[in-house]
């Protein structure tokens, strides 16, 4: 578990309505501060920029997808421990399996309740090793 | 041998003897019919010998009338007794003749005609006894006597030796007599007579041993007669049986015609392709649908090898080894997706069913391939995946868009909204979370429908899920002001379940109670163990199912009341995917009234161990 609270968190999203409603519920119920990013081919320089907690990732992005953002996070040494946590429509257990193996830190099945999310995210916080 | 006795064995009737096959004439012989019709010729020359007897009688009479008185009386009772047994002998012609059943019983109408015979042997032998010594006769007419005599016992001879011992009592009955008054008969020392009697011995041989040859010339005569009868006779039944055989032959021909045409008409409008091929799948055979499916007709296809033909050189589906394998194992076979090459070289995914046609020894004769198009139920089944797939992911992006908005509008972090608005924004976001549920049920139908929903079980405490279910159903039935409530102290009972889609079930059954009971009142989630089987029970006091809906409850879009659906929500496919679950998890599920009202649903699971029993 980690010393500090969970606080900063960088978002890669595509979709412009689920940043809004992701941002205002971690912001507004949450108090975190959040960054989001919508083009996930420049996702690992921002969060090298942001300097967030965790990240969450959405899995099904153009262009480049959930896992290749954390496979290319994985190369950098700025942003190979950071915990990711997955935001996605997919619920197939092997679909799910398939993350796990990747080295996702949590899961969250869309749709997710914004009223529910910071809690469900520090649960993962609290999670962590 | 003595015909007359013979009477070994009964008469077989020839009808049932003719049936068991040819026999030879020895053995078909019945030594019983040959002596009847042995006795029968007699009867029929008889009345031959009466008549010639009577003038014979009648020529001697005339001879001898001339002699004294006293011989004379003697004459005339001679010619009296020579009448009484001739009318006597065809007395028993004539009742021979009216006996219908006298081929039944031949020893007895042999007795009586061997009787008369007899008897008219032996007057002959008084006739010779009485008038060849009497004074008055000269010997002219002792002369003619004696050559009487002895033409008699030669004409016996035709008449009577049809039963030789007939004969032989006729000869003994007229020369013995007369054998003894030629002896005796020495008038003047003359040895003329005497010499006559040396003779009449040797005549009685010849005669006996004439009849006697007479005789078996008749027997052998009369066997082969029947014989060729019983043969003739047999010949006409093997000939109507052969006959009958034959038309049996050509009803059976045109069964098989018949059905065989029914059988070509079914493959001909089958809408099936059905292919016949032999042991080398050489193409033999095929129906309309078979030229439509692979756009060959049937003289471009019958007599080519249909895996070369018919399938790509790299199929692994028949190549020889496996066909050798099927035609050695002449068991049916399906091949589930096969590719195939139709004659415009597009390829289809077909299903084939191969059915050996093998005859009574096990040998294959033929080989039936009925094959059917896939290519419409693939397409399908894409067509069902690729929406699925569009429900399972293009509608949940915009849904979690409009229920994470709605939720945050309802949850006021946003601050203070007019009630009218709140009370707007409150109803959209339950009608769109009653969307996210109907898409979720029907993919978990969709999934546990197609075989792809896999179960992960796990050894789990099932009262510590109750009462998590306890929890996370609590906001739900406060917005039916009602109350969840564990009935008892829960048990502690391991089971080995998908934890999640366990979860799901009592959610779904909560949920449902929840939304029927009253207000104001409770839900109580109870569990019992018996026989190694945990029951978990979730009862409310609602209205009870109605009647007509008990049998359909677990059906899929089942609903009893469609206007309380709007008013509470629910998909109708909860209790059926419910259903699925725990019958998976090799449970059951079901429901019942409940005691004081209301109703009992449950489902039971198989208890991980023996857990003692609980108390109601």
């Amino acid at each position: 578990m980690p010393a500090q609270p969970l606080n900063r968190i960088c978002y890669v999203e595509d979709d412009a309505d689920i940043q809004r409603i992701v941002r205002m519920s971690l912001e507004k119920i949450g108090k975190m501060t959040v960054e989001i990013v919508g083009d996930s081919t420049c996702a690992v320089e921002a969060i090298i920029a942001f300097k967030p907690d965790l990240v969450m990732l959405d899995w099904m992005m153009p262009v480049m997808d959930g896992p290749a953002v954390l496979r290319k996070m994985r190369e950098h040494a700025e942003t190979k421990n950071l915990p990711v946590v997955f935001i996605t429509a997919k619920a197939s257990q092997r679909e799910l399996d398939e993350l796990r193996a990747m080295g996702a830190a949590g899961i969250i099945s869309k749709p997710f309740s914004p009223k529910n999310l910071p809690d469900q995210l520090r649960g993962i916080w609290h999670g962590l090793p | 041998m003595n015909h007359a006795t013979s009477t070994t064995g009964e008469a077989v009737p020839s009808a049932a003897n003719a049936g068991r096959g040819v026999h030879s004439p020895d053995e078909s012989a019945d030594p019983r019919q040959i002596l009847a019709d042995r006795v029968g010729q007699l009867f029929r020359q008889a009345p031959i010998g009466v008549g010639g007897t009577l003038l014979v009688v009648a020529l001697v009479a005339y001879e001898l009338y001339p002699a004294q008185m006293r011989e004379r009386v003697v004459l005339w009772f001679w010619v009296f007794i020579m009448l009484l047994i001739a009318a006597a002998r065809y007395t028993l012609v004539v009742g021979y003749r009216r006996d219908e059943k006298r081929d039944q019983n031949p020893e007895r109408w042999l007795r009586w005609f061997a009787i008369g015979a007899l008897a008219e042997g032996v007057n002959w032998g008084f006739a010779a006894g009485a008038f060849f010594l009497a004074p008055g006769v000269t010997d002219v007419q002792r002369v003619f006597l004696a050559f009487v005599l002895a033409t008699m016992t030669a004409g016996g001879l035709p008449l009577f030796s049809a039963v030789w011992w007939v004969f032989g009592l006729f000869a003994f009955g007229v020369l013995v007599p007369f054998e003894a008054v030629l002896f005796t008969y020495d008038p003047h020392g003359k040895r003329l007579f005497a010499d006559l009697a040396l003779m009449v011995p040797f005549l009685l041989a010849i005669n006996m041993t004439v009849a006697y040859r007479l005789n078996q010339v008749f027997v052998s005569g009369y066997r082969l007669r029947q014989a060729y009868g019983k043969l003739t006779e047999e010949h006409a039944v093997l000939n109507q049986q052969i006959e009958q055989q034959l038309e049996e032959l050509l009803q059976a021909q045109r069964e098989v015609e018949a059905s065989g045409r029914k059988l070509a008409l079914f493959a001909e409008r089958a809408p099936i392709a059905v292919l016949e091929v032999d042991r080398n799948a050489t193409i033999l055979e095929m129906n309309p649908a078979a030229e439509n499916l692979f756009g060959y007709s049937t003289g471009e296809l019958v007599g080519r090898n249909a895996i070369r033909t018919l399938f790509p050189p790299d199929s692994p589906a028949l190549q020889s080894p496996a066909w050798n394998a099927f035609v050695a194992g002449a068991k049916p076979v399906t091949l589930p997706q096969t590719v195939c090459i139709r004659r415009d070289s597009i390829e289809v995914v077909c299903e084939f069913t191969l059915t050996p046609l093998v005859n009574e020894s096990g040998d294959l004769i033929s080989v039936i391939a009925q094959v059917r198009d896939l290519t419409q139920v693939l397409e399908a089944e894409r067509l069902k995946k690729e929406f699925t797939s569009t429900l399972s992911h293009e509608l949940r992006t915009p849904l979690t868009s409009i229920i994470g908005s709605l939720q945050l509008v309802n949850s006021g972090v946003l601050g203070a909204i007019d009630k009218d608005v709140a009370d707007l924004t409150e109803v959209a976001e339950r009608n769109a979370q009653r969307l996210l549920d109907l898409i979720n049920d029907i993919l978990d139908i969709e999934k546990i429908e197609s075989g792809k929903f896999v179960l992960f079980p796990e050894d789990i405490s099932l009262d510590a899920l109750l009462r998590e279910s306890l929890v996370l159903n609590k906001s739900f039935a406060e917005r039916f002001k009602v109350r969840l409530e564990a009935h008892r102290e829960l048990p502690t009972v391991p089971v080995n379940a998908d934890r999640k889609r366990l979860l799901q079930v009592l959610t779904n059954l909560i949920s449902n109670a929840a939304k029927f009971s009253p207000e104001g009142g409770a839900v109580e989630l109870s569990m019992t163990v018996a026989d190694g089987t945990v029951r978990v029970g979730v009862g409310d006091r609602g209205a009870g199912v109605p009647e007509n809906f008990r049998s359909r409850i677990f059906s899929r879009f089942a609903q009893a009341d469609s206007a309380l659906t709007r008013q509470k929500g629910g998909t109708g496919l909860g209790l059926s995917i419910c259903k699925r679950l725990i019958e998976a998890m090799n449970g059951r599920i079901g429901f019942e009234d409940r005691a004081g009202g209301g109703t009992l649903f449950y489902f039971e699971l198989p208890a991980k161990q023996a857990v003692a029993q609980t108390h109601q």
